[in-house]
């Protein structure tokens, strides 16, 4: 434990270059992956799941939340992807963990709550093989040597062996692997040497794995906090509708807890055939608000999309409101009669506020001070709902001058 | 006119007891005046306890009980009157008077244990431990600050996370002691002890400066989930003063050196 001690200016430095190489990756969170702990007869463990998402330690002033120690092992890599700051023929200074290094890092970081555990990604060196395998022996050591019970959420390598995903799995809580981009065609140009079969593959292997594991009582836990992966918005020109059923895709298929959607960014020492400019920000928002209603709020991709110009998400608008003028025809919706589905499609009433609205009106039908006190966002649900002592004006939801009340003056969100 | 004086940490025990006493009386909420705070105790002479007889059950809802102990770890002054208020509507006047979330009382106690649940959530993501130099057995203490009286409903978790580490967490008003075995829980008679800073805490501190992006500040949507309030509790916050005012230059910085 005090090796970290003897080397410290080295490994200070190592962790300036690999943590600033992991940050753009936004799969990071530290999801549900059930609970476990140390029990009383155990004196060794260290750490625990609580049994919901990961604890947020700290928020830096990008709005992120720290939960967890997200470093590669090294950013030395083979491949030469435009998109990404680790390719093989950009200028960036190089790094390379040992695996005591990060073992030591984990535990150090985590006896003083700093984090909830590690996520660990890779940069290709030698073989997809050699690197997967320095990895798992990472997240191996955590758990048999130092009986580490935090998270950790391992980045698998493309093109690795099945069986080195298999025993992966066994160590991670969270197995991940990013497409990078919505298309085959995208990633040919971009990243000349992944190719989405072999990615699906991977996912397709994991998925498998999971089920079985879920299958067997006596068969070990097998990646419990499920898969994720990461999409690049905006360095290709996909639109909305091919990022979105690109994701549809993916939940379908191979069971994802999570896609991310990372507004491209530009990177020190880029690419000639990136843009110079980086993704609005409010696209990745939209793409994230559109992911969730499809998600949680019984939201089908044609219900996010037809109508939408050029197959795109409204800026302006976020994409449940957007339906909502689009459909004007469904509404007014009445609060007190509506059925779970309906009330889940009236802009500014989330998951939340609907189960409070079914929760109360049991007990007496709601008025408009109860829409007051229950904080729903009053100006946004005004003209789409009626309770037993308000209606909307009978031309409102016919103006044309609604649409224009919702946008806002100016973005906010758009830097540059 | 009933006074109850408690201390400002009261134990829901405590305030239960005086409770039920209060109920028993058929006194109304208008007739208690429960005083927050040590002082209050000189200022008026309170009558003598009654102990309610026993088995004496207050017919109220589990749920009730819950939502008490909560609200009760709450800074708020009024909160034991909120409390007996909603004690007495609940037995005189509705039983499912805590479904009725927009009723003013309801509103109020719910504001309360939010408030609480957010605090105690907030220790275990905010508190750092500082290992204690030149101890033979790793040993770790950590001072931290709650807005409300929340640590005691923490403490479970420090204990199943860092079961098998020795640790001490400092308060204003009450020191925890695990010796991994046993929690020892006492008031704290030198509140102005700090723990001092370990060797790990440069390497948190550049891993947090590192991580964030300079390309995509969002001041606001940090200060949300880690408003000022909590900042003192926390050695990394030091830092962002200075990352938010260099983050336009070096974002501007990597879109040049990419053209």
């Amino acid at each position: 434990m005090n090796y970290i001690h003897f080397m410290s200016d080295k490994i200070m430095t190592k962790l300036e270059i690999l943590a600033d190489a992991a940050k753009y990756d936004a799969s990071c969170a530290s999801g549900t992956a059930g609970k476990r702990s140390a029990d009383k007869k155990d004196n060794k463990g260290l750490g625990s799941l609580t049994g919901g998402t990961g604890i947020c330690h700290s928020f830096t002033p990008d709005g992120r939340c720290v939960s967890l120690l997200k470093i590669l092992m090294t950013n030395n890599c083979i491949y030469d992807c435009h998109y990404c700051i680790n390719r093989a023929s950009s200028n960036v200074r190089r790094a390379r963990f040992t695996v005591q290094e990060v073992v030591d890092l984990t535990l150090n970081f985590y006896k003083r709550n700093y984090i909830e555990g590690l996520f660990l990604s890779s940069g290709i060196i030698n073989t997809p093989d050699y690197t997967m395998e320095s990895m798992v022996r990472i997240a191996k050591s955590l758990r048999l040597d130092h009986h580490f019970k935090g998270y950790i959420h391992l980045k698998t390598i493309p093109n690795a062996s099945p069986e080195l995903q298999a025993q992966a799995g066994l160590y991670a809580d969270r197995l991940s692997i990013n497409v990078e981009l919505p298309s085959q065609a995208s990633l040919k140009t971009y990243a000349p040497e992944k190719s989405l079969a072999a990615i699906e593959n991977a996912m397709a292997r994991t998925k498998d794995n999971i089920i079985e594991g879920k299958a067997e009582k006596k068969a070990p836990r097998f990646a419990p906090g499920g898969q994720s992966t990461q999409m690049i918005v905006g360095a290709d020109g996909t639109d909305d509708k091919g990022i979105l059923t690109s994701s549809v895709g993916l939940y379908q298929s191979f069971k994802l807890r999570r896609v991310y959607y990372s507004a491209f960014s530009p990177i020190p020492d880029a690419s000639k055939i990136l843009p110079l400019k980086p993704a609005p920000l409010i696209r990745e928002h939209r793409l994230y608000q559109a992911d969730w209603l499809y998600r949680f709020y019984e939201f089908t991709l044609d219900d996010i999309l037809a109508g939408t110009d050029n197959n795109m998400l409204d800026l302006d608008l976020d994409p449940k409101l957007s339906w909502a003028l689009r459909h004007r025809e469904s509404f007014p919706v009445d609060l007190n009669k509506a059925d779970r589905h309906m009330l889940l499609r009236v802009p500014g009433l989330g998951v939340t506020s609907v189960n409070k609205i079914i929760s109360l009106r049991r007990y007496h039908p709601l008025n408009w001070i109860d829409l007051v006190k229950l904080k729903v966002p009053i100006q946004k649900v005004k003209p789409f709902i009626c309770v037993s002592n308000y209606r909307p004006a009978i031309h409102t939801l016919d103006s044309q001058a609604l649409v224009q009340s919702f946008k806002a003056p100016a973005s906010q969100l758009e830097l540059f | 006119m009933k006074t109850i004086a408690l201390k400002p940490h009261t134990q829901f025990a405590v305030w239960r007891d005086h409770a039920r006493e209060c109920l028993t009386q058929n006194l109304s909420p208008s007739q208690v005046l429960w005083q927050n705070g040590e002082a209050a105790q000189d200022l008026f002479t309170s009558e003598p306890c009654i102990t309610a007889p026993a088995g004496t059950a207050m017919p109220v809802p589990k749920s009730f009980i819950e939502l008490s102990e909560l609200a009760i770890c709450h800074a708020d002054p009024q909160r034991y009157a909120l409390l007996y208020k909603i004690l007495w509507r609940l037995c005189h006047e509705n039983r499912a008077l805590l479904n009725l979330k927009t009723d003013n009382d309801i509103l109020k106690l719910n504001g309360l244990i939010k408030a609480v649940r957010r605090d105690a959530y907030k220790i275990k993501a905010f508190l750092r431990f500082q290992q204690v130099e030149h101890s033979l057995d790793e040993r770790f203490v950590a001072w931290y600050e709650p807005e409300h009286y929340t640590r005691e409903l923490s403490l479970p978790f420090f204990q199943t996370r860092f079961r098998n580490m020795t640790w001490s967490i400092l308060t204003p008003y009450l020191t925890a002691h695990w010796d991994r075995e046993e929690l020892h829980i006492s008031e704290n008679e030198n509140p102005d002890h700090r723990p001092q800073k370990d060797r790990i805490e440069d390497y948190w501190l550049k891993y947090y400066a590192t991580t964030f992006n300079p390309a995509r500040p969002k001041k606001q949507a940090m200060l949300t989930q880690m408003p000022k309030k909590y900042w003192k509790n926390m050695p990394e916050t030091m830092l962002i003063k200075e990352m938010l005012h260099n983050s336009e230059a070096r974002a501007r910085k990597m879109i040049e050196d990419g053209k």
